[in-house]
């Protein structure tokens, strides 16, 4: 930190002391003080956020939360590899005492796993990519060009982000119905196509604010070296919003992937349907055959092997994205 | 010449701009707009669906006076409680979410670790999975059966409270799982935060206590309306909600009336949000001077 560390001036006093007087038992005493000021200096810091008391205080409510976060996971994982004999063992809590592949399996079955897993990947993806790029653009517009009632689009942007899509829902669906686009993709897709969709208006604050950072020579410099605007943007800005596009690609794709919503009520009878859907089925379908008295003690196991289905492929990707993706929190303007 | 030249570049350049926005102006036009309109259309309407065919037929405002009057109880004994859950939810979250944000903007090792565990809730909180986990009840503190928490809230808070209270301490886990993006935000939102004031601070003698109330929160106010505006939204449409599931398919027109009742519960809400923003803002800048 600063120039001067606070912890180094009373040693430093005690030194030109001790030059000027050269009494051992005075050194002594005075060392003595000096460690006993030292330790004090350590444990509580020259400011508190220094000290190691503060630091212990910041991991015992970082490692709480953290477990409150964890836990899930962990109990997901556990029980899903739980076969009868440990489920009903009660000294069993955590780790179970073999590993039990078969819950897995079933899960995987029930989902139809192959199949659904294509499906959602396909349709979270190819709506992140759409929503990324129409996102983008219209949030450059939002943020560096000029067109006219700019004032009110930006109004109706706002409106369109605090919408609950409740709102807009019966009339889409006869919209989509009169397309005759029901039980396709394609009313998730198409409004993504236009910037709109699944927080779609987020998506295009988060650009809006990351390109209202930029500095405005830029655009000069790429215009007096001739750039069009649609050369200038792809070539310059949006290459340049790379931690905007991390943090909406992700946010764009994991939202698309958990979303039951629209998937619900647009595809409700369709045969090709995404895990969100399929989970809900099988819940379902678990729900009657528990009423009938069938699968008591493996409901739970198998439940959390299909919420574990479902959720790692996102966890993988997390885990690859997430140097980028939190550089590009820190470094956009994720927020205005 | 030269002022028909300038004329023609300004237009120029609001071509350009509408040409860069028309997509997303279409897509407003139909997927928001559009739907926007037709629902008020259907609330004053009494919907047939035939096999081929629609039918509308014009009844004012009944459908509003049966959610608000007639028949009440969805209004008032879901949404309300509902609400008042809300109500104690966003502080929390907020309050929340500012202390993590805080923590993780220091240096301390193992904190990238910290930040790749604290963004799971970004992956999580959105899908059906957490509706799972709420089913096994993982959402809840065992502090509270353990201090009998409940069994004091019921002697001492007045009743319309007390359930709300109980709803929210006992899916508490729950709470803080719904702050992974305002974590973000509020992170996002430190950063802008010259280094300098903070350096400037300490070599003034200023203590980190004062620090935090003179610096960071007034910097970190913008952010913190933000995210208030976020979280209000994002609660609306929590999937615990009462009302999303009763915006369906059986009855359009009476649905659409409900959706728009409660839109513009949303808004007041939203409104109330920004003109404390406004008064805020306006009281720190006055300060500033």
């Amino acid at each position: 930190m600063g120039l001067i560390d606070r912890t180094d001036v009373p040693i430093e006093r005690l030194n030109r002391g001790l030059k000027l007087r050269g009494k051992l038992d005075l050194l002594r005493a005075r060392n003595l003080r000096g460690k006993l000021e030292l330790l004090r200096y350590r444990v509580l810091g020259t400011e508190i956020d220094k000290g190691l008391l503060f630091k212990a205080a910041v991991y015992i409510i970082l490692i709480n939360v953290a477990f409150i976060y964890l836990k899930p996971i962990l109990y997901m994982v556990t029980t899903m590899v739980k076969d009868a004999r440990n489920i009903l063992d009660p000294s069993v809590i955590w780790v179970p005492k073999s590993i039990y592949w078969g819950h897995l399996k079933e899960a995987s079955e029930m989902l139809h796993y192959g199949k659904s897993f294509l499906i959602s990947l396909s349709l979270a993806s190819s709506v992140a990519v759409l929503q990324v790029l129409s996102c983008a653009i219209a949030g450059y517009a939002f943020a560096r060009l000029d067109f006219p009632f700019k004032k009110l689009w930006g109004a109706l942007l706002l409106f369109t982000f605090i919408m609950p899509p409740q709102i807009t829902i019966l009339p889409s669906i006869m919209l989509f119905k009169s397309f005759g686009w029901l039980n396709t993709f394609l009313p998730m897709v198409v409004p993504a196509l236009f910037g709109h969709g699944l927080k779609g208006a987020l998506f295009v604050i988060i650009y809006r604010s990351f390109y209202s950072t930029l500095p405005k020579e830029l655009d000069e410099a790429a215009r007096m070296d001739g750039a069009g605007p649609f050369r200038m943007f792809f070539r310059v800005m949006f290459p340049i919003a790379r931690s905007a596009t991390v943090v909406v690609v992700l946010f764009s794709f994991v939202w698309n992937w958990n979303d039951f919503y629209f998937p619900s009520l647009y595809m409700f009878t369709a045969e090709h349907v995404p895990l969100s859907i399929t989970l809900a089925r099988m819940a379902g379908e678990m729900k009657i055959a528990e009423g009938a008295g069938e699968l008591t003690v493996y409901a739970e196991s198998i439940k959390m092997a299909a919420s574990f289905l479902i959720i790692m492929p996102l966890l993988v990707i997390y885990l690859f994205a997430q140097r980028w993706f939190i550089e590009g929190v820190e470094r956009t303007g994720l927020v205005e | 010449m030269k002022l028909s030249r300038r004329l023609e570049g300004q237009t120029l350049r609001k071509l350009e701009g509408s040409l860069f926005i028309a997509p997303w102006v279409f897509g407003f036009l139909t997927f928001v707009a559009f739907p926007l309109g037709f629902s008020l259309y259907m609330s004053f309407h009494q919907v047939k669906i035939t096999v081929n065919s629609v039918n509308y037929t014009f009844i004012g405002l009944k459908h509003y006076r049966e959610i608000l009057i007639a028949n009440g109880s969805l209004l008032y004994e879901e949404l309300f409680p509902f609400l008042r859950e809300s109500a104690m939810m966003i502080p929390i979250i907020l309050v929340f979410s500012l202390l993590i944000a805080i923590l993780l903007n220091l240096k301390f090792p193992g904190r990238t670790l910290f930040r790749v565990i604290f963004f799971l809730p970004v992956i999580f909180s959105s899908g059906q999975i957490v509706q799972e986990f709420i089913a096994q009840g993982e959402g809840s503190l065992s502090i509270m059966e353990t201090l009998r928490i409940d069994y004091y809230l019921q002697e001492y808070v007045p009743g319309a409270w007390a359930a709300p209270i109980q709803k929210v301490l006992g899916s508490f886990v729950l709470v803080l799982w719904y702050s992974g993006v305002q974590i973000l935000i509020f992170l996002a939102g430190r950063q802008t935060l010259p280094a300098a004031v903070y350096e400037a601070s300490r070599i003034d003698g200023s203590s980190p206590w004062s620090t935090f109330w003179k610096i960071t929160l007034p910097g970190l106010v913008p952010y913190i309306f933000l995210n208030l505006m976020y979280t209000v939204v994002d609660l609306f449409t929590f999937p615990s909600n009462p009302i999303v599931s009763r915006v369906n398919t059986t009855n359009y027109g009476s649905s659409s009336a409900l959706a728009w009742i409660y839109f513009t519960i949303i808004l007041v809400f939203v409104l109330l949000t920004l003109l404390l923003y406004s008064r805020v803002d306006k009281s720190l800048s006055g300060s500033k001077r």
